[in-house]
């Protein structure tokens, strides 16, 4: 039964039932947006490119329409449709109909709440977690509005994963020794049998948070993917299974706070008829203490991570970016029809290499954008300490910054280990509110750069490889309602690493030798014009350029620019 | 606060107890860069081939993990087999070669060349074998269609009435086993359907059903087909239906008996072996997979009748390809 039959259903029996109650209601919400954009390709390149298009123009306008239906108080049911139409589409040819969002959700006897269909679920940073371990920190505001576009798309919220199945939870509250206990359960279909040799996989997970008081919390957190068993005749199962004990301890001294939390668990990842397939167990901890400063507005973490080689989590795990993925344009270029790489702006605004959930094997890392934590906090085999400091001042001045330093637990290809620094640099400047301005003027200033070094006996093990990236942002205010956005994007690769190839099983088969002197920038300008809080009308100039200049690297590319220039109107119902 | 740290240094004491100690994960990196150097030479254990009663092993050893390519040309046949891997050693265990082909055609009784090649190093070495017997088709395999003998009369055929249709048995160079093979296209641009043929059981006994066995495990569909797409349309489609009498009527009764389907796009340019599990093979309505009608058991002993049908969408109408060597084998897959 498909998603449609479903939702005309469910539909149907809401309208059966509101019709004997008088405080059914019915809104609407949604959106709409149009897109035009117009890509131009220039190749610097020892042959010149004659096979490949150097032009592009594409856009398309869309509706998002829900219906949000209380057919009484403790129930609601959502459906949103969409209808696209890809500029150039005529008569059907290039309209896309679809049911983009179906879901029912309630409360029983005021005390437990459900939710069925659609699910955006988040677990622990361990368990189930989009970490968005490679996008920019810091994002300009001219990115950002595409980057909005990307996360709409793929219903990116809050570190969420879009699922399919059913969520329940309620709590207890107590009078003595116990503040509160909360509870919560899902379980979902990561993917369907296709009643042969591939076998219904599902992923349950639960928590229990228990509030003592304030001033301390513990919880327990589970989360297992595993095959059904008996959907198919393929008696190898896979299963995933990670159990996660939290804890979080807030003392007040003076006006001041200090917090100790973390977490710790261990997970298990197994087939249960394959031969060739190792059994993986391992551990993870992280703990880290936060004292706020209420003088100076500033919040100080100082933590330690561990998280073993073999420790794996496909729902924190999966990634947001996935890099084998066509580009949406110039997919190929140059006379030897090279494949494109992913580059800065493919990162910031195309929705086609981004996974709308979780995938069941290990995603593919790439070093270009993340060496250090390609999975976030989940990242195996990484051990070492890490310190944060943010500040907000009174009239607004947001810094942020953190230091990693981290280590490997187990060498890849080596005894020695591979030794991790990252530096992160944000800050946002209100400058209207420092010089009195009338109209809004801020400026964004970010900056990472990630080390990785290994010294080793033998000097062909030897890795020095850095990677800087620097962000810089305007937004003002030229009247009201119309703003002038800007963004620039510097990304440098310089030095040596090894590219891990693994198989089916996330076992290291072979390590590519890669030296990079790669440097990427994106600059882009833009006029916005807002409607309203929830409408705007944006046109955009952005060029970005890809310039390899290693002369050793194996998969030398060809230098590159593109050029963009889009008008984009979206609007929210 | 002092429990509590206590706790959790207890906890993280239990914790590393339970992780294991490993020297490194993956080959040694300071062995894949080392310079490359061949320990023991590459050859083979035998110079004449009898693939009736064995494999030739090829074997060779190197200092370090590298990614080799073992290409062996037939001279009469211009059958080539390619045999590959990524390891320091060439043993049975990676370059055992049973006589079987990887371009069509087949290898016949001739004299072949093997050649080495390591294209990181730049590196590459020769030896000769000749084949005194060919590989014979394995113990228990079932051909449905060879089209040596034309098209048997008690198969049932159907071929739509559209532009420059054909569907002949052909006996030219493009036989990639035997003298001949099928050959079927055209164009039709108001219906999917090129041209069927139906492989009815009946045409092989007396029974209603093929003498394969009850485990779907074990029965292994194969076809070769050859591919020549227009490259315009890049459009062909065979589809292969497998219809189970589950109740020995002589009918099929698509309402209320299992079908199951093996498609696949006829995509590439030369002869290709397919060959699918029976148990893999799922229910498919419209190219998307279906729960089956029936028992929702493959039962392999009550299949009635195989199906090849062309496809091919009518907004672009023209499709071809040819088969050969339709058949069922048990426990593995044909090795050509």
């Amino acid at each position: 039964m498909n998603k449609k039959t479903i939702f005309f259903i469910v539909l149907a029996l809401a309208s059966l039932q509101g019709y004997a109650q008088k405080a059914r209601k019915l809104s609407f919400i949604g959106g709409a947006r149009s897109s035009v954009f117009s890509n131009a390709l220039s190749v610097s390149d020892t042959l010149i490119d004659t096979t490949t298009a150097k032009n592009n123009y594409g856009g398309y306008t869309l509706l998002d329409l829900g219906f949000n239906i209380q057919p009484n108080k403790q129930t609601e049911i959502m459906g949103m449709f969409r209808i696209k139409n890809n500029y150039g589409g005529f008569w059907g040819s290039g309209v896309q109909f679809d049911v983009r969002q179906l879901w029912v959700k309630g409360v029983v006897g005021n005390a437990l709440r459900y939710q069925i269909g659609d699910l955006n679920l988040r677990q622990s940073p361990f368990t189930l977690y989009n970490h968005h371990a490679d996008q920019l920190d810091s994002m300009p505001s001219v990115f950002k509005l595409q980057q909005n576009i990307v996360s709409y798309e793929q219903f990116y919220q809050n570190n969420t994963w879009r699922m399919q199945g059913a969520n329940v939870d309620f709590g207890l509250s107590f009078s003595k020794f116990l503040k509160e206990i909360n509870f919560n359960g899902f379980v979902t279909r990561l993917n369907a049998t296709n009643f042969a040799n591939v076998n219904e996989r599902l992923m349950t997970g639960g928590n229990i948070s228990v509030f003592q008081s304030n001033q301390f919390r513990f919880g327990y957190t589970y989360n297992s993917t595993f095959d059904l068993k008996a959907t198919t005749a393929n008696n190898n199962l896979f299963s995933n299974t990670i159990h996660t004990f939290d804890w979080s301890i807030n003392h007040a001294i003076a006006q001041n706070n200090l917090k100790l939390a973390g977490e710790a668990g261990i997970s298990n990842w197994n087939y249960s008829a394959d031969t060739l397939a190792p059994v993986l167990n391992d551990y993870f901890v992280n703990a880290y203490a936060k004292l706020y400063l209420a003088y100076f507005h500033t919040n100080i973490s100082v933590g330690y991570l561990n998280v073993g080689p073999d420790f794996r989590s496909i729902g924190a795990q999966s990634k947001d970016v996935n890099y084998n993925a066509p580009t949406l344009f110039f997919n190929r270029f140059t006379n030897n029809q090279q494949l494109r790489p992913i580059t800065l702006i493919d990162m910031i605004g195309n929705e086609n290499i981004y996974n709308r959930t979780i995938s069941t094997s290990l995603a593919s890392e790439n070093e270009v954008f993340n060496d250090i934590l390609p999975f976030g906090l989940a990242t195996f085999n990484r051990v070492g300490a890490y310190g944060k400091l943010q500040y907000q001042s009174k009239n607004n001045i947001h810094v942020q910054a953190e230091v990693y330093r981290l280590n490997e637990i187990r060498g890849q290809g080596s005894d020695a280990l591979k030794a991790f620094s990252q530096i992160k640099l944000n800050s946002k400047i209100p400058f209207h509110t420092l010089i009195g301005l009338a109209n809004k003027l801020e400026v964004q200033l970010g900056m990472r750069l990630q080390q990785t070094t290994r010294n080793s006996i033998y000097a062909t093990e030897n890795i020095d490889y850095k990677n800087l990236q620097v962000s810089l942002g305007l937004n003002y205010e030229i009247i009201p309602d119309l703003e002038l956005l800007a963004g620039f994007v510097q990304q440098q690769n310089n030095g040596n690493s090894f590219i891990t190839e693994r198989n089916e099983y996330s076992e290291v088969t072979y390590f590519r030798n890669s030296n990079y002197n790669l440097s990427q920038q994106i600059a882009a300008v833009g006029l916005r014009i807002n409607f309203s809080p929830k409408a705007y009308l944006c046109a955009l100039l952005q060029q970005s350029s890809y310039q390899d200049q290693s002369t050793i690297n194996n998969k030398a590319m060809a230098d590159f620019k593109i050029n963009q220039f889009g008008l984009i109107y979206n609007i929210l119902l | 606060m002092k429990k509590t740290l206590l706790f959790i240094g207890l906890v993280s004491i239990g914790l590393s107890a339970c992780r294991k100690e490993n020297t490194f994960d993956g080959p040694s990196i300071n062995e894949i860069n080392s310079k490359f150097a061949i320990l023991e030479s590459f050859k083979v254990d035998k110079s004449t081939a009898d693939f009736e009663t064995g494999n030739a092993i090829f074997s060779a050893r190197f200092n370090k993990i590298v990614s080799w390519k073992i290409t062996i040309k037939g001279s009469i046949s211009k059958a080539t087999k390619i045999i590959s891997g990524e390891s320091k050693v060439i043993d049975a265990s990676n370059a055992s070669w049973n006589g079987s082909t990887t371009l069509f055609p087949l290898f016949k009784t001739e004299n072949c060349t093997a050649t080495l090649l390591i294209a990181s190093e730049n590196d590459s070495a020769s030896t000769t074998i000749s084949i005194s017997k060919t590989k014979l088709l394995p113990t228990g395999a079932r051909m449905i269609a060879n089209f040596e003998n034309g098209l048997d009369p008690k198969w049932t055929k159907f071929f739509q009435s559209g532009a420059s249709m054909e569907c002949l048995v052909k006996a030219d160079n493009f036989a990639p086993e035997g003298t001949k093979y099928l050959n079927m296209g055209g164009t039709v641009n108001w219906d999917w359907l090129i041209g069927l043929v139906d492989f009815n059981a009946n045409a092989y006994n007396n029974n209603v059903t093929f003498p394969f066995s009850t485990n779907p495990e074990n029965e292994y569909f194969n076809v070769l087909i050859y591919g020549d797409p227009d490259p315009k349309t890049n459009m062909t489609k065979a589809l292969f239906q497998f219809k189970e009498d589950e109740n020995s009527d002589g009918v099929f009764d698509p309402t209320k008996e299992d079908e199951y389907d093996y498609s696949v796009d006829v995509n590439w340019v030369g002869w290709r072996l397919i060959s699918v599990k029976y148990a893999e093979m799922v229910t498919l309505e419209n190219g998307s997979p279906i729960p089956p009608k029936g028992n929702k058991l493959h039962n392999p002993d009550k299949i009635g009748k195989i199906s090849f049908l062309q496809l091919a969408n009518p907004d672009f109408g023209f499709a071809r390809c040819k088969i050969d060597l339709v058949s069922f084998t048990q426990n593995k897959a044909l090795d050509l």
